[in-house]
């Protein structure tokens, strides 16, 4: 199934499933399938911001001031949300957009991704002001073995649904003899590795970026590392999005409203999903550990982040309708709440992203009746 | 689209606590002003924290949502009450 740039086939893009149907052709807006991920690209486009518009001059004199232990928690995570966010600016457009089959889901996917990409851009922006040589920081990603073990876990079923992607396009379905090795390509076990995927990316936004923020907004809570704080809002904003796309995707499989092969499939992989997010939390909280391992820091250790771990996904797990895994009820870092409101609080409609409001602001129906009051 | 509201309705929390919404943008903010204890995060219809189980009544939406819910689910920072309604949190 060789992916085209421009299938030529004419066909219904509402009666295509989101993933494995035919090529995306024309990109078109005006029909929607699943109008959700619409609405999420117009919200996304709303949220648009730039690093360059939040001024860091006093974080580097709080750098300065920090005590060593400190130092390296702030650096560490936010070398692990580097590492997040080039992963995510990239991988949802290499992953996804090869099988995708609805010109809003495509559209979503590439506007998801570019966010991701002001997200890394934000990070160059903050390094470049707290030390001298961003390079210590940046090579440390792929040389420090705690954030390496870190991208192995973000990356792991993004890397193999890719390649099974490249053979099913290369080979397509059925058994086939590459370089003297046995390969079996079938469609349903790439949608059932696409749902794995999608999971692991929601696990990804919806609770590894949850414990960075913490940690970022941590920092804050003591008046210091402020314009890093403004930053993560900015980026904490955009993920809650994206999470949200993420559950819709899972959830609109789950449902039998999007392709009916992926009800079973998504059952089949209920227990898989839930280790997922099990050992995504056993690492949040090893890699509390190492966060910690030289000293707390005033509001955080290694035992509170691990109890917002557990906390979130619970959390997480109740939005794709699983029951709670872990015994946490009450949120560990009620102070989290003010970092995660967004700006665009109680703005006259006008002024708001409410896509309600705006379509059909104009009534373009009309009939000889409108006239009546008229008078020449 | 915004729907002018009923100076009367009530609004019934795990069939315990009742109060009378007012003029608030939202249930949430209405909610807050009556100290009820309710989860948020975004307040913009996406996160989805603020997702509750509405038992009877109707809403209107003020807002967009923009998650996942189901047919007796709302998102309180996004509905103001259209009548008196119940929730249960």
């Amino acid at each position: 199934m060789a992916y085209s740039t421009f299938n030529k086939v004419k066909n219904d893009a509402l009666k295509e499933p989101m993933f494995f149907g035919q090529n995306v052709n024309v990109a078109r807006y005006d029909q929607q399938r699943h109008a959700i991920f619409e609405k999420l690209i117009e919200k996304q486009l709303s949220f648009f911001w730039r690093p360059e518009e939040v001024d860091l001059s006093s974080d580097r004199k709080d750098f300065m001031a920090m005590a060593e232990h400190e130092r390296h928690i702030f650096l560490s995570n936010l070398k692990y949300q580097t590492l997040l966010d080039s992963v995510q600016g990239r991988s949802p457009n290499v992953a996804f957009l090869p099988v995708v089959s609805l010109p809003e889901l495509e559209t979503w996917l590439e506007t998801w991704s570019f966010s991701e990409t002001v997200h890394s851009r934000s990070y160059t922006h903050i390094i470049r002001n707290v030390v001298d040589d961003p390079s210590i920081i940046f090579d440390d990603i792929v040389e420090n073995q705690e954030i390496v073990k870190r991208a192995e876990s973000v990356t792991r079923y993004y890397d193999l649904f890719i390649h099974m992607c490249s053979q099913y396009s290369l080979l397509g379905e059925g058994t086939h003899q590459v370089n003297g090795e046995e390969v079996v390509v079938s469609l349903s076990a790439l949608k059932r590795q696409l749902y794995l995927t999608i999971a692991s990316v929601n696990v990804l936004e919806a609770v590894r970026f949850y414990v960075s923020f913490a940690c970022s907004f941590a920092f804050a809570e003591r008046a210091i590392m402020e314009g890093n704080a403004k930053v993560i809002k900015l980026i904490a904003r955009d993920e809650a999005l994206h999470l949200a796309g993420t559950q819709h995707m899972l959830n609109l499989m789950a449902n039998g409203q999007d392709d009916p092969d992926m009800v079973a499939i998504a059952e089949s992989c209920k227990d898989e999903v839930i280790e997922i997010f099990r050992e995504a939390a056993e690492q949040e909280r090893e890699w509390a550990k190492y966060l910690f391992k030289d000293g707390s820091m005033i509001g955080l250790n290694a035992e509170i982040l691990s109890d917002y771990v557990d906390y979130i996904t619970n959390v997480r797990l109740r939005g794709l309708g699983f029951d709670e895994i872990f015994d946490i009820r009450s949120n560990p870092l009620p102070w989290m709440n003010a970092w995660l409101v967004s700006d665009n609080v109680q703005v006259a409609p006008q002024e708001a992203e409410i896509s309600s409001y705006l379509v059909g602001a104009i009534d373009s129906n009309m009939d000889d009746a409108d006239f009546d009051d008229f008078d020449l | 689209m915004l729907v002018p509201q009923s100076m009367s309705s009530t609004v019934t929390i795990n069939d315990m606590q009742v109060f009378s919404y007012g003029e608030e943008f939202s249930l949430l903010d209405s909610m807050e002003e009556h100290q009820i204890p309710v989860t948020y995060n975004c307040r913009g219809g996406y996160c989805g924290s603020c997702k509750v189980q509405l038992t009877s009544g109707k809403v209107n939406w003020v807002q967009d949502s923009l998650v996942s819910l189901e047919a007796d689910e709302i998102l309180v920072c996004c509905c103001v009450p259209d009548g008196s309604i119940s929730l249960t949190i």
